[in-house]
């Protein structure tokens, strides 16, 4: 087994991270439409391939893959990887200058100057193996080099009347796919790093990336909120370096793999904890925490499928990646329950503030911040279960959520909407789009699906936290809320004898098609994805508490207490067979009976015999519209009444987070 | 031959009640329930019976329906419903039990809401905000068992020697309040109500009709079994003080019914959470204490 990883470990390296890096150059360089579509076409089969056959490699040789490259090479790499680093912050002062703003090139001086006194004050020995390959970031590769060209098709399409809208006059395309691609090589090289110095440069380019994407369309509210991402973000970054150089201080060691296998004690010292807080602070800024949402919400300026990548697969992830990555060193600590109990407040925060919101897409966004909320508290609990729920949840939200995204571009692009209340009778105009949507938004919360299962599992993974074990419990009380209103709103229709053929530009039907098809995979595939990726990588960790374990197998889900089963999903058959009836009945029932057709009631005359019942003879004979809109509740739930709170005691809970370890 | 008994008989015995038994069981409560309200009310009420009368009438009438889904949601309303009845039977999880019968709920909403009917969309929003009022209360009566038991099984809960009541008696009290939320039970029934002439004449099942009513009839049957099976699981040692006192508490529930007024959905959010969660928590605070010595 070991001949695979050093025969394949190059050629898939290059396919994951040189092909993107180089897709970027050629679609720069190249800028005919037909040329592109080839290129992304193409980059699309060979990454989807290529990660396939990592994972399949992986589990094969039992998730150690580590990747031999010679000290010369490791050399010369950790230099280009220097240099790439001095290029994305040279070049964030240069835009603040430009564009006169102070913050983002104060913090990359900052930056500049930490990592340049690091680099004299402390002789560090570069690692042998500064790239490892484990389950962990196998997950983070599949999600970025499937989800992620999967969307980049859809953009073929989506783009076109993007700048139709725009009426411009030269296509910006090159430079958006280019990013688009390059995005997509920085993420699987940060999965890949295991050296904290190089996954630190990528994460940067992350930054550089999304701030190049958000403010794409190069209008005044796009570049103001790009800055707000670069801001937040280069604050993530600093306290990402800080975080290495405390480390490094206690420990000396810049490998990833060396520190997951400490745990905060008082034989380590507060540098040590200090410096694994700071790495959590950089996680929430790029997760987009509270009170760091802001810029999350702010990116939604951009084309649809920049969202897309941003909450599913990209950027965000990295956020919850480097998080869970290092929940072993602060498992079943004081850091770990105000982590947990961090992530449980953003995921109770941006759930309530969730209701308020008609805009489709910032309920989008404030669902992915919940959800990330609620990663980052499962990571934080850190016990087998929790950590399985985490990465799960990792998997299944980016999955639901690629798609929902693409689903409101492609919805937005047909109604010039993204307002829920403006998506009233969506099946008469797009019933595919709409089917597909529904189906996705169902996957957040309807049982068995994963969505759901991971916050089952959270919840039971909580139970000996109560403060945690409450804000996941009322905030799943309001996610219900908001999903159910929306589904509402879409699924409302008057009768319609037949349905017309939604013409939808080829490469946006196949992608929502691909990505329906992956999340009714990914939930079905639970027990497998689970055994092969999730428990394999929690199993190689040590430090985990084992008195709560998650089983899972073709007949359903376990969670054993000290060996005996204490919950769990006993019979996928039985929703198998609910499932069957939910389809069978209705047909049956059409089948045998014949309906009658009438509208509604409305305690008076409609004005016409239009079935739908839309006019509606009010007092002293005035026609009037009936228009019912959705509650939103904005005097409890609004984000005047409640941002500044939130955020503020979010930001209370970070300074109890550095209080504990100090 | 005892262990095919023990594996097989059982479970089958026990889906049989969830998905026979409890229908009828149900409907002879709701007629008990009429048959009481009239009394109270100084009228001579119908036959214990009239709801199955009610429910084959409603089957036999023309199929009148304002959209092609309807049926699918009053289905989904139903079957997820008789699921997780059938998984209490079966001493399944809790938790998951609790999500599947919200579902079942959230099926419901999403056929009142398929209509473009003011009545039975705002019905809709009002059972929307009453789940939002009573969902964290059932999850902490979730939490709150699993702290006594050390088990989200529901089989657990039987093998577990003492009545739960006495370690969770403001869970309980919580719990009780609820029923009245989720029975749709005056002062809390204004998604709809039993009698068509309040402000949203039926609300919520105002676009109805035939069999998709008496679908919502069945449904609204095993949804009460089932919350009174959840009531006699505080009492699960020995079972039949169980069932008396959820039928003291049923009866209960219809004397709230007969003497209180409607109330403002606002009002219910600020006491349910109010009283109910802060009830709920009060209880779990002290178990968790109690646990720690």
């Amino acid at each position: 087994m070991e001949a695979i990883a050093s025969t394949y470990a190059l050629p898939l390296l290059a396919a994951l991270v040189l092909l993107p890096a180089l897709a970027a150059v050629l679609s720069l360089a190249i800028p005919q439409k037909a040329f592109r579509n080839a290129l992304i076409i193409l980059t699309t089969v060979v990454m989807i391939s290529a990660s396939s056959f990592l994972a399949y490699a992986i589990v094969q040789a039992a998730g150690k893959f580590p990747i031999e490259i010679s000290e010369h090479a490791t050399e010369t790499i950790t230099w280009i990887i220097r240099g790439i680093d001095a290029i994305v912050l040279l070049y964030v002062i240069w835009l603040g200058i430009k564009e006169k703003r102070a913050v983002a090139p104060i913090l990359a001086v900052i930056q500049i100057a930490s990592l340049v006194c690091f680099e004299i004050f402390f002789h560090i020995t570069e690692p042998a193996t500064p790239i490892t390959l484990d389950y962990l970031s196998l997950v983070l590769i599949l999600l970025a080099s499937i989800i992620g060209p999967l969307i980049l098709v859809f953009s073929i399409g989506y783009m076109d009347s993007h700048e139709e809208h725009l009426h411009l006059t030269e296509s910006r395309q090159p430079r958006f796919f280019a990013i688009l691609f390059l995005f997509l090589g920085v993420m699987n090289a940060l999965a890949m790093s295991d050296n904290i110095l190089w996954m630190y440069t990528f994460w940067e380019v992350t930054t550089l990336c999304s701030f190049l994407l958000i403010g794409h369309d190069g209008t005044e509210l796009s570049i103001k909120n790009a800055f707000r991402t670069l801001d937040l973000n280069m604050l993530g970054g600093v306290a990402f370096i800080w975080g290495i150089i405390a480390i490094y201080h206690a420990q000396s060691t810049i490998l990833i793999s060396d520190i997951v296998k400490l745990h905060i004690g008082p034989g380590l010292g507060w540098t040590f904890a200090t410096g694994i807080a700071l790495l959590c602070l950089a996680g929430f800024t790029k997760a987009a925490q509270f009170p760091f949402q802001s810029w999350l919400l702010g990116a939604m300026v951009a084309p649809t499928p920049v969202s897309a990548l941003l909450h599913s697969s990209t950027m965000v992830k990295a956020g919850v990646f480097l998080i869970v990555r290092l929940s072993p060193v602060f498992a079943g600590t004081l850091l770990g329950n105000v982590v947990a109990f961090a992530g449980g407040f953003t995921f109770l925060a941006a759930s309530a503030i969730a209701i308020s919101q008609s805009n489709g897409k910032r309920v989008l966004a404030y669902s992915t911040i919940a959800n990330l909320g609620l990663i980052i508290c499962c990571a934080g609990i850190g016990t087998q279960a929790a950590l399985g729920a985490a990465i799960l949840l990792i998997i299944f939200h980016a999955v639901s959520k690629g798609l929902l995204f693409l689903c409101i571009g492609t919805i937005e692009d047909k109604i010039g909407s993204r307002d829920i209340e403006d998506m009233q009778g969506l099946m008469k105009i797009m019933p595919y789009t709409t089917f597909i949507t529904v189906i996705g938004m169902m996957s957040m919360l309807l049982p068995p699906f994963g969505v759901l299962m991971t916050k089952w599992l959270a919840i039971e993974a909580s139970v000996y936290l109560p403060p945690v074990l409450l804000l996941i419990i009322l905030g799943s009380a309001f996610t219900v809320v908001f999903w159910a209103k929306w589904i509402g709103i879409i699924l409302t229709m008057s009768y319609k004898p037949s349905y017309p053929v939604e013409k939808l530009k080829p490469s946006m039907g196949f992608t929502l098609g691909a990505l329906l098809a992956i999340v009714l995979a990914a939930s079905f595939g639970f027990a497998p994805i689970y055994n092969t990726l999730v428990v394999p990588h929690i199993n190689s960790l040590r430090g985990i508490s084992q008195s709560l374990i998650l089983h899972a197998n073709a007949n359903g889900i376990y969670l054993n207490t000290d060996g005996y089963v204490s919950g769990g999903v006993l019979s996928y058959a039985l929703f198998v067979i609910l499932f069957l009836l939910m389809l069978g009945v209705p047909f049956f029932l059409y089948r045998t009976r014949p309906e009658t057709i009438k509208p509604p009631y409305f305690g008076g005359e409609l004005a016409n015999d239009d079935i739908r019942g839309i006019d509606f003879i009010g007092p002293g004979d005035k026609v009037e519209q009936i228009i019912v809109h959705n509650y939103y509740m904005a005097s409890i739930f609004g984000e005047g009444a409640l941002t500044l709170w939130t955020s503020l005691i979010a930001g209370a809970i970070i300074l109890v987070m550095f209080g504990v370890v100090l | 031959m005892e262990d095919l008994l023990h594996q097989i008989t059982w479970p089958m015995l026990a889906i049989f009640a969830a998905i026979v038994v409890a229908p009828l069981l149900g409907g002879l409560l709701t007629g008990l329930d009429r048959k009481l309200t009239a009394r109270m009310q100084g009228r001579f009420g119908p036959p214990i019976l009239q709801p199955f009368f009610d429910f084959f009438k409603l089957i036999g009438k023309e199929r009148i329906t304002v959209n092609s889904t309807q049926t699918l949601y009053v289905l989904g309303a139903l079957f997820f419903a008789v699921t997780s009845l059938v998984m209490l039977a079966l001493g399944h999880d809790l938790l998951m039990l609790v999500f599947v019968l919200a579902f079942s709920n959230i099926s419901l909403i999403m056929g009142a809401m398929s209509v473009r009917s003011p009545f039975s969309k705002i019905g809709a929003q009002r059972e929307i905000i009453q789940m939002m009022a009573y969902e964290p209360v059932i999850l902490l009566m979730v939490v709150g068992i699993y702290l006594v038991t050390k088990s989200f099984m529901i089989q657990d809960i039987f093998t577990y020697g003492s009545p739960l009541l006495y370690k969770l008696p403001l869970v309980f009290a919580a719990f009780l309040y609820i029923l009245t939320i989720k029975l749709r039970k005056s002062p809390f029934d204004f998604s709809t109500s039993h009698h068509g002439h309040q402000e949203l004449i039926k609300g919520l099942t105002i676009e109805f009709s035939g069999v998709q009513l008496a679908l919502i009839e069945l449904t609204h049957w095993y949804e009460t079994v089932l919350l009174l099976c959840l009531v006699a699981l505080f009492f699960a040692q020995p079972i039949w003080v169980g069932i008396i006192i959820a039928l003291v508490a049923f009866v209960l529930e219809i004397i709230i019914d007969n003497i209180c007024a409607r109330t403002t959905w606002k009002f219910m959010l600020q006491l349910t959470w109010g009283f109910g969660i802060g009830a709920a928590i009060t209880n779990i605070v002290w178990l968790y204490l109690a646990m720690g010595r």
